[in-house]
């Protein structure tokens, strides 16, 4: 360890160091909301510029190769910032009618994306595991973060349950592949997995199931099918903003972990894992959709479309491991669109629900078209976009994806129409939302609310970011097409 | 008068049935912890199996882990869990678990998954073991706090977000929150 290596990590430094310094203002003076908030949005500020700034330098490594910087690394750490950045700003309207404090919820949530951080730039499993935990266990918090609420108690029990199930597997899986490379760095499985490909070296059982309990590992993480059982739970009965962060946040650190895991370290083998993925793909998005279309409550609802739009987002990695690098492009454009359009979709049902007692049932969003013309619009955008309708980013994103796995052919194309008639049944519960919003007799007469500056301020970051990227996604391909070249250079 | 290298009778080294007996402990004291009623007595069988986790540990030449396993495990963590429960127990409990409802279903996967992985550990060339020796301390802090001192200092940074959220869980409420119901 040198000077460099702490330059070359700076940005995970600054995350950490804005989390304890949420903690000590809220020591210095307990219960001011508008300090805590403020000094979390500056240290997310520091951060971006601290990421950009390292970020501009060549590609390195530090600490004997297992923390690499590229721009696959500075792309997702700004992503992360972002959606921290949001998540923080919607929270305070749904946090504050319920008397929950705001300091410990942000400063877990910084923490989590500290390890986000990590995660993206992890070339070493062990620290990849670090990563993954440092992510995954603030959200278990947040998830139970209503302590009264009993329904937010019972998705945090079996979100922890699960999630730290699935981190026992993927450390199983860890212990077999390091007993049989003999390393942990991505780089030294890689070229032990090339030797194999190329037959100087025998493939051991051993290896398969070591792989096979990291992919079991993952597929929980990001809520693939047959994986996902924890999800419509610890989804519906987190307060909202935990709710829109845990659909987003560790659905795009988890698919940072897939891509160092399945593109730089398993790379040799694509061919092999291929037809896992391109079943996984086909019944994760087929299984969420088919359920979503059944719920009457918009935060279940959005909790099995996500589920979905995880298995769209796999169809990228098939379309990759088919042939297609610009897969990869796909992968990552949809994760950014996603967790604007996602976001602010939940916001909304935040910013409605600040009157304790509102709940996200279909019923609520009946004539909020009139009632609150803004939201309404805005809402109209977010499911417009997550049903993949141009001008949107959405569209735009599932554009990428689907040119990409036709252009991979064989089974990877059929997920392309797959996709396609899944998209086509997912606008049909999308837009019965926007048929309540426009179509339906308000349920109460209650005035409309008065929604704080930081909750408009967010919503228009949101809306800026699903109708900027679908417009100009060059805003965004520039970036995106050098971090999925640093991938598959590396891989 | 010297110790034979094997067992005079049966002629397996002491290795290998050492490893038999604490391997055989642990599991034996985990399904205790699992499936017994009363929580005090499945705290007492995670000490016997930690113990026995410890005595692996110095078979494998790494007694500062076993130290480590005893002072920290043992004397620590148990403890601490066994006064948790003292503290906060209450005699009426459930005498049927909850999530029990699904115990053959997953006994079976469990047997499957068993068969599976002996398979495959028994088809697995592992290469040669190597020789055993000490792990020398100074090694050990060697390689803890300089190839992997970026692991150990998140592994700090991990307790540190753990603590804080149990700590919030664990906050006693102020009164009067008002309550809704998703």
């Amino acid at each position: 360890m040198n000077g460099s290596d702490v330059i070359i990590i700076a940005p995970l430094i600054a995350a950490i160091a804005t989390a304890i310094a949420i903690l000590v203002v809220d020591i210095v003076v307990p219960g001011r909301t508008n300090a805590v908030i403020a000094t979390a949005l500056i240290g997310l500020g520091v951060t971006a510029v601290v990421t950009l700034t390292v970020g501009s330098m060549p590609p390195t490594t530090a600490y004997g190769g297992a923390y690499k910087l590229d721009a696959l690394t500075t792309f997702l750490d700004l992503l992360f910032v972002a959606v921290i950045a949001m998540t923080i700003v919607f929270a305070p309207d749904y946090l504050a009618p319920r008397r929950l404090p705001v300091a410990e919820f942000a400063t877990v949530l910084v923490f989590a994306m500290s390890g986000a951080m990590l995660i993206s730039a992890s070339v070493d499993l062990l620290l990849l595991f670090l990563g993954l935990e440092l992510m995954v266990l603030p959200g278990y918090l947040l998830a139970g973060y209503h302590k009264s609420d009993s329904y937010s108690t019972e998705g945090a029990i079996k979100y922890f349950l699960l999630g730290s199930f699935s981190s026992a597997i993927f450390l199983f899986g860890l212990a077999f592949v390091w007993g049989l490379t003999g390393s942990t760095r991505v780089a030294d499985v890689a070229s032990v997995l090339t030797q194999v490909v190329n037959h100087t070296l025998p493939f051991s059982p051993g290896l398969a199931m070591g792989f096979a309990f990291l992919t079991t590992g993952v597929a929980f993480k990001i809520a693939a099918v047959p994986f996902h059982y924890w999800t419509p739970d610890a989804y519906q009965g987190s307060p909202t903003p935990v709710t829109g962060y845990l659909s987003v946040g560790p659905k795009v650190g988890a698919f940072a972990l897939i891509l160092r895991l399945f593109v730089e370290a398993l790379g040799p083998m694509k061919a092999e894992w291929l037809p896992v993925v391109i079943v996984l793909a086909a019944t994760t998005m087929t299984l969420g959709n088919l359920v979503a279309l059944t719920q009457d409550n918009v935060k279940r609802m959005l909790a099995y479309s996500s589920i979905a739009h995880t298995g769209y987002m796999l169809v990228g990695l098939a379309a990759y491991a088919g042939g297609q690098p610009q897969g990869l492009e796909g992968l990552l454009f949809y994760g950014a669109a996603y967790s604007f359009m996602n976001l602010g979709a939940f916001a909304v049902i935040a910013a409605l629900q600040k009157r304790a007692g509102v709940t996200s049932q279909l019923a609520t969003f009946a004539g909020l078209g009139r009632k609150e013309p803004w939201l309404g619009v805005l809402m109209t955008l977010f499911l417009l976009s997550l049903t993949g309708i141009p001008p949107t980013a959405g569209f735009f994103a599932k554009a990428v994806i689907i040119l990409a796995a036709v252009q991979a052919g064989g089974w990877v194309a059929f997920l392309a129409v797959l996709l396609v008639v899944n998209a086509a049944a997912a606008a049909f519960y999308y837009l019965r939302v926007v048929v309540y919003m426009y179509m339906r007799d308000p349920a109460s007469d209650a005035p409309p609310l008065r929604h704080g500056r930081l909750m408009w301020g967010g919503l228009t970051a949101a809306t800026a970011a699903t109708i900027l990227f679908g417009l100009f996604p060059g805003l965004l391909l520039g970036m995106i097409s050098a971090a999925a070249g640093a991938l598959t250079a590396a891989g | 008068m010297a110790i034979p290298s094997t067992i005079p009778i049966l002629g397996l080294p002491w290795d290998d049935v050492l490893f038999v007996i604490l391997a055989g402990t642990m599991l034996l004291a985990g399904l205790l912890v699992v499936t017994m009623r009363d929580i005090i007595r499945c705290g007492l069988a995670m000490m016997v199996c930690f113990g026995a986790l410890a005595g692996i540990y110095v078979m494998a030449g790494a007694p500062l882990v076993a130290g480590a396993q005893v002072l920290v495990y043992i004397g620590a963590i148990s403890v601490l869990v066994l006064f948790a429960i003292m503290l906060t127990q209450t005699k009426v409990g459930p005498t049927r678990l909850v999530f029990q409802t699904q115990a053959v279903p997953a006994a079976i996967a469990a047997v499957i998954l068993v068969v599976v992985l002996v398979l495959t550990i028994g088809a697995t060339q592992w290469g040669g073991t190597g020789e055993r020796g000490e792990t020398i301390t100074a090694d050990l802090a060697r390689v803890l706090f300089a190839d992997w001192v970026l692991p150990f200092e998140i592994v700090g940074v991990l307790l540190l977000a753990a603590v804080i959220g149990g700590v919030f869980l664990a906050k006693r409420d102020r009164p009067a929150s008002t309550d809704d119901v998703e």
